[in-house]
Formats: structure tokens, C-alpha cells, sequence
């Protein structure tokens, strides 16, 4: 087994809910910690594309917010938009040439069921990932690592 | 003569938010659309029955399919930004999936004619053991496996603006199966580049033309002929089977591709071409958002596969695109060709 190594790249999944807030708080502090690069994803899906549900655009000022709140400057800090469902982006952020090394999630994300894996971003993800993942749970108290 | 399955999903069993694209109503367009054509004696209408678990299994992981039937008895929700579940969704479903079974059936009895598959929700984004883009269970692909589980070999044209990601990851390693698609990139789901090609044992049975936004009927026939073309002639299938999405055309609120009612009319022919003879082209509804131009590109498909001649828009021609329609070929080319090369002695 090789021997655990410190990040240096941590990607985050934010769909603009409180847990993804929640998510990346503790990510962008964990990068600050390691030195890392953060990644923050959103991914756009059908209706998001087509205008009818709110557009990725607003989410960013956001995320330098808080990311700039944990210590983490924008310039380690990259804002990254792709075209899926959020488990199958955030799956292909740890994969291709320049994979993440650790992924983080909320728990719940702006869907999400009690009880059923269906809706629930995080417990997919728990499922398929072969990165190390990070579920920040609902709650968690939003502060660096 | 068409063998139409359905209509199902056009009452309040399935549906989503006002606001939701994905409605009933995509159901009533439809069904307009067939009207438009007054078939009389030519139209047979079949029932819609729920899937039978075991179809469904061919293609869907058992613990998902016990998992969305206890989510919808539970009351449903949302599965993703886009896609949700209500109470009915389930039994909805499962008649969309068994459409397009009782549909096969019946073409195979006459011998004759062209299937539609009148149903929602729609199928091609469904995983294995996923719900995505609108869709809970695959319904194109567990009819194919209906009927590779037979020993037929079954052609998958899908036309819709959006790659199928779900047909192509259930088919990605069956060599019984060749799926092809034109779509726009990029766009949701972010899969279907040229170089996704196949599996190891079904290595280049998997056809992606990725085309640029604006691009017209003319480049997706171009597409769909030189691309794809030489590899169905190798193929020889036994079935021809669309995921006919109608959302590639100009007025749809999800995609900027910029075909017509004529586009798909064309298509339509096209690709009814490859099936070995009558009674083995079957269409299964799957994307298409705005209503008018579901109803008119419903007409100018069927249309055109039955003989007649309602095509109220025209063809369409150039748009963007022709270059990298010839760049894919090429790209498609070299992926089937280092991947080959890096597979197991023994295959």
C-alpha cells in the first residue's frame, strides 16, 4: 500500500446549498493548511442549461467568499463548470490526466432523501469514487481543519 | 402500417414542477403529431404493460430497481437538479419500458410496418443503476437486450440533441449491440467524445459524433453516413432501434442544434436504411421539449417511414460542423486502433 500523501489537489462539489457551503468551507481550509490547489465544481445539468433553474454564475463570487474567509486566496482557487449530473462530474474530476486527489462533498447537497441512496450526491459518490472522499456532515461546524 | 405503444405517461402519474420541460403534455404533442397524419387502418394501437422485472433486469442492477420502487412508494422527489420521482413514477416507467416490448412483439408477429414508442419517462440517460437527465429506467435499451437475449443483433441510432450516456455504458462491452449517436457538444451529460469507442470486447460499436451548436441537418446525415455508415454495413444488424429525441431541433428550449421537421424526416429514412428488411425499425420518443415542433417533427418522421409526405418544414443545411464531422472519423479511427492494440493477447 503506498503510503498516504498530502493533497495537492482537493476538488470540491458545490451546488450553492447550505452543506455544499458547509463542503467547501472545510476544503478551502484544508488547502490553505496543505497548500493545495482547490477545485470547486458545479455541475450544470438540463435545466440549468436552459435557464430554468438558476444559473452557475451567481455561485461564484460566493465561493471566492468563502474560500478567501478560510484563508485560501483566489488565485489557489479554481472555478470549474461542467456539463452532467453532479456525481458523474464530480467522478470525472478524479480521473484524466490531472486527477484530484481528495474529493469533498456535503452530505446532502441541494437534493437528497433520509434513508434512500437515490438523491444523494454523497452516498454515490461513497460508492464509486476510488479517490479518497470527505463527507462533510449536515451541521458540521463550518471551521479550518 | 405503424405499430404504435402507448400513449403512456400523459396523465398526472409522472410529472414535475410547473415549470418542468419534461411534462404530460410532451405526450398530447406527440399524439397530435400522429393524428396529423390520418392513418385510419394503417394506425394499430397497442397497450403499454409494465415492464416485467426480468426485462428490466437485463439492463438495470435488481438493488436499483428495489431501491426507485420503494423511493416512489415512499412518496418520490427529486433525484438530481433535474430529474424527479413522484408516487406514480414507478408503474410510469415501467410502462414506458414495456412499450417498447410490446411494440418489438407486434412487429415481429406482422412482419411489417414501423414502430413508435409513445411514452415518458423517457429512457437514454438511465444507468445501470442510476437516474439521470429525465430519465429512471432505460426503455430503448431493455427492449435491445429483449432481443439480443434471442440472438438478434440490435443498431441504436440516437438522435437526440443530448448523448446518451445511459445506452452506451449498458451497451459499452456487448458486441451484440452498436450505439450511435450525434449530439451537441458540449452539453449535458458531458459524455459522447469520438474517442468513446467500446469496451475491449465490443471495441468500436460505440459511434459518438460530438457537433457544435448550430449545426443543421445537413452535418448529423453527413454524420450519420460517413461516420457511422461503414461501421453498421460490418455490423449487419438484425433491428434498428431510435432514441428518437426531437430536441435537436431549432426551437427547443434544451439544445442548439438547428434541424427541422424536414431534418428528421431525412434522418428518418436514413437510417430505417440500415434494417434488413420491413418490420424492424422501431422509434422510441425520448427527448423534444417544445411542443409544436414535437408535433410537426412527429409527423414529418412518420411521415417519411410510412410513404407519405408531411414534411411542413424544410431541410435544413449549412450550419457549422462539417469539419469536425470529418475530424471525428479520424479521431474514431485512432482510438479503435490504440485501443485494439493495447487489449489482451487473448481477446
Amino acid at each position: 500500500m503506498p503510503p498516504t500523501r498530502i493533497p495537492t489537489t482537493i476538488a470540491v462539489g458545490f451546488d450553492g446549498s447550505p452543506d455544499a457551503v458547509r463542503a467547501l468551507a472545510w476544503a478551502a481550509g484544508l488547502a490553505a493548511t496543505t497548500g493545495a490547489r482547490l477545485v470547486v465544481i458545479h455541475a450544470v445539468g438540463l435545466l440549468e442549461h436552459a435557464g430554468i433553474a438558476g444559473r452557475s454564475t451567481a455561485h461564484r463570487e460566493a465561493v471566492l467568499g468563502t474560500a478567501a474567509g478560510a484563508g485560501l486566496g483566489p488565485e489557489r482557487v479554481e472555478w470549474s463548470v461542467a456539463d452532467g449530473d453532479p456525481c458523474s462530474v464530480l467522478l470525472r474530476a478524479t480521473e484524466g490526466p490531472d486527477p484530484a486527489d481528495l474529493l469533498v462533498v456535503g452530505s446532502r447537497g441541494a437534493g437528497g432523501h433520509p434513508g434512500s441512496v437515490l438523491g444523494s450526491t454523497s452516498l454515490e459518490l461513497a460508492e464509486r469514487v476510488r479517490t479518497p472522499l470527505v463527507i462533510v456532515p449536515e451541521g458540521h461546524p463550518v471551521t479550518v481543519p | 402500417m405503424l405499430i404504435l405503444a402507448g400513449p403512456t405517461g400523459g396523465g398526472d402519474e409522472h410529472h414535475g414542477a410547473p415549470h418542468h420541460p419534461e411534462r404530460p403534455a410532451r405526450i398530447g404533442a406527440v399524439m397530435a403529431g400522429v393524428e396529423d397524419l390520418r392513418l385510419g387502418e394503417e394506425l394499430v394501437t397497442l397497450e403499454a404493460p409494465p415492464a416485467p422485472v426480468d426485462d428490466l433486469a437485463r439492463v438495470h442492477r435488481l438493488p436499483y430497481l428495489d431501491e426507485m420502487e420503494s423511493f416512489c412508494a415512499r412518496g418520490g422527489g427529486d433525484l438530481d437538479p433535474d430529474t424527479y420521482a413522484r408516487p406514480g413514477s414507478w408503474e410510469a416507467a415501467r410502462r414506458a419500458a414495456g412499450a417498447g416490448l410490446a411494440a418489438a412483439a407486434a412487429l415481429r408477429a406482422h412482419g411489417d410496418g414501423v414502430g413508435l414508442v409513445v411514452a415518458r419517462p423517457p429512457g437514454h440517460h438511465a444507468e445501470a443503476d442510476r437516474a439521470m437527465g429525465f430519465c429512471l429506467l432505460n426503455n430503448v435499451a431493455v427492449t435491445a437486450a429483449s432481443l439480443t437475449a434471442v440472438g438478434e443483433r440490435v443498431l441504436i441510432v440516437d438522435w437526440d440533441v443530448h448523448h446518451g450516456n445511459g445506452t452506451q455504458s449498458i451497451f459499452w462491452d456487448d458486441p451484440r449491440v452498436l450505439y450511435v449517436s450525434t449530439h451537441q457538444w458540449p452539453l449535458f451529460p458531458g459524455t459522447g467524445r469520438a474517442v468513446e469507442v467500446g469496451g475491449v470486447t465490443a471495441l468500436g460499436l460505440t459511434v459518438n459524433v460530438p457537433l457544435p451548436a448550430g449545426a443543421t441537418g445537413d452535418v448529423v446525415r453527413q454524420a450519420v453516413d460517413h461516420v457511422a455508415g461503414p461501421v453498421v454495413d460490418r455490423f449487419a444488424p438484425d433491428w434498428v432501434l431510435v432514441s428518437c429525441g426531437f430536441d435537436a431541433h431549432r426551437d427547443d428550449p434544451l439544445g442548439e442544434l438547428a434541424l427541422s421537421s424536414g431534418d428528421f424526416a431525412r434522418l428518418a429514412t436514413d437510417v430505417a436504411g440500415y434494417a434488413p428488411g420491413p418490420g424492424r425499425v422501431l422509434l422510441f420518443l425520448e427527448g423534444g421539449y417544445d411542443l409544436a415542433a414535437l408535433r410537426t417533427s412527429t409527423a414529418a418522421t412518420l411521415g417519411a417511414l410510412l410513404g407519405g409526405g408531411d414534411r411542413p418544414e424544410e431541410p435544413t443545411s449549412g450550419g457549422p460542423g462539417g469539419d469536425q464531422v470529418r475530424a471525428t472519423a479520424l479521431r474514431r479511427d485512432r482510438a479503435v486502433h490504440v485501443a485494439g492494440e493495447s487489449a489482451p493477447m487473448d481477446l
